[in-house]
């Protein structure tokens, strides 16, 4: 197998084992369908937009949470917009702790916030770590000659 | 298609699900999720004759909502001005005269709730359209 056919196997593979593991959902590959000439770079763009927004969301809701009296609504605003574009760019993951999280707001439960919180920063890492596994391999398989195609 | 008419489709906090809340609406019984088909050459094969040239105004203050909703009704061929907030909605209006045929409005848009903007555009333009939710 030359190296092209190696990497394009490579890519195929790990690409299964991201929907395979929940990391990423069918939301994702609508929005590798959305990637074209015009804008090559969309699905890194976009997802490096997604991971800001998570920090920053991440940082507020650590900050209301260390409160003496936690506004709840505050952490559940800011949870409600995580879960919004985690949904948007197919971070199943996350998106999944949102909702775990939601119903830890609605209940008041600091405690179980703080887990939620620690979570999607876990998965967070994780997801990007993994991203950036994806698009460096489609760089190289762009670089070797090739085209990369959409998740069937 | 609804010739000389506008379309204002309200976007509830611009949620993956309420993008393809937009199509539905557009799109025939057939098409379904074909619009989706990938297209991989420059042609964009996967945009709909329909929204071929349509002048669509996007108002959502997420720019990861904006971005992705933007590009997805670029793929379907609709020429798309994207705005961050009612006022910009209004203006772009405005400058666009009667050319723009659809608004997706993000119903929580900063300073202006999305509402308002709709009330505002029926006001300015006498023709009547549908909401649609």
């Amino acid at each position: 197998m030359d190296v092209l056919s190696q990497l394009q196997r490579q890519l195929a593979d790990f690409l299964a084992s991201l929907y395979r593991e929940g990391f990423v959902d069918d939301q994702f590959t609508q929005l590798q369908k959305l990637q074209d000439e015009s804008s090559p770079d969309f699905v890194m763009e976009v997802v490096s937009l997604f991971f800001e927004d998570c920090e920053k969301l991440v940082n507020n809701m650590a900050k209301v949470l260390e409160q003496q009296v936690v506004d709840f609504k505050q952490v559940d605003s800011h949870v409600h917009q995580l879960k919004g574009s985690s949904s948007s760019i197919g971070a199943a993951r996350i998106r999944n702790v949102c909702i775990a999280f939601k119903t830890f707001c609605e209940a008041q439960n600091r405690e179980g916030c703080l887990r939620c919180l620690q979570q999607v920063n876990h998965e967070h890492a994780q997801l990007k770590a993994n991203l950036q596994s994806l698009f460096t391999l489609e760089r190289q398989i762009v670089a070797a000659g090739g085209s990369v195609p959409a998740m069937q | 298609m609804m010739q000389g008419n506008i379309w204002i489709s309200l976007n509830p906090l611009g949620s993956a699900q309420s993008m393809t809340l937009v199509l539905r609406f557009q799109i025939r019984p057939s098409y379904g999720r074909a619009t989706f088909a990938p297209g991989t050459s420059s042609e964009q094969p996967s945009s709909n004759p329909q929204f071929r040239g349509l002048r669509v105004i996007l108002a959502d203050d997420d720019a990861l909502n904006r971005t992705v909703t933007k590009k997805l009704l670029e793929k379907l061929g609709c020429e798309v001005t994207a705005v961050s907030s009612g006022f910009e909605c209004l203006s772009a209006l405005s400058s666009a005269e009667n050319s723009v045929r659809l608004v997706v409005l993000d119903i929580q848009l900063p300073e202006m709730h999305g509402f308002e903007v709709a009330t505002r555009i029926r006001k300015v333009r006498s023709r009547s359209w549908p909401l649609l939710k």
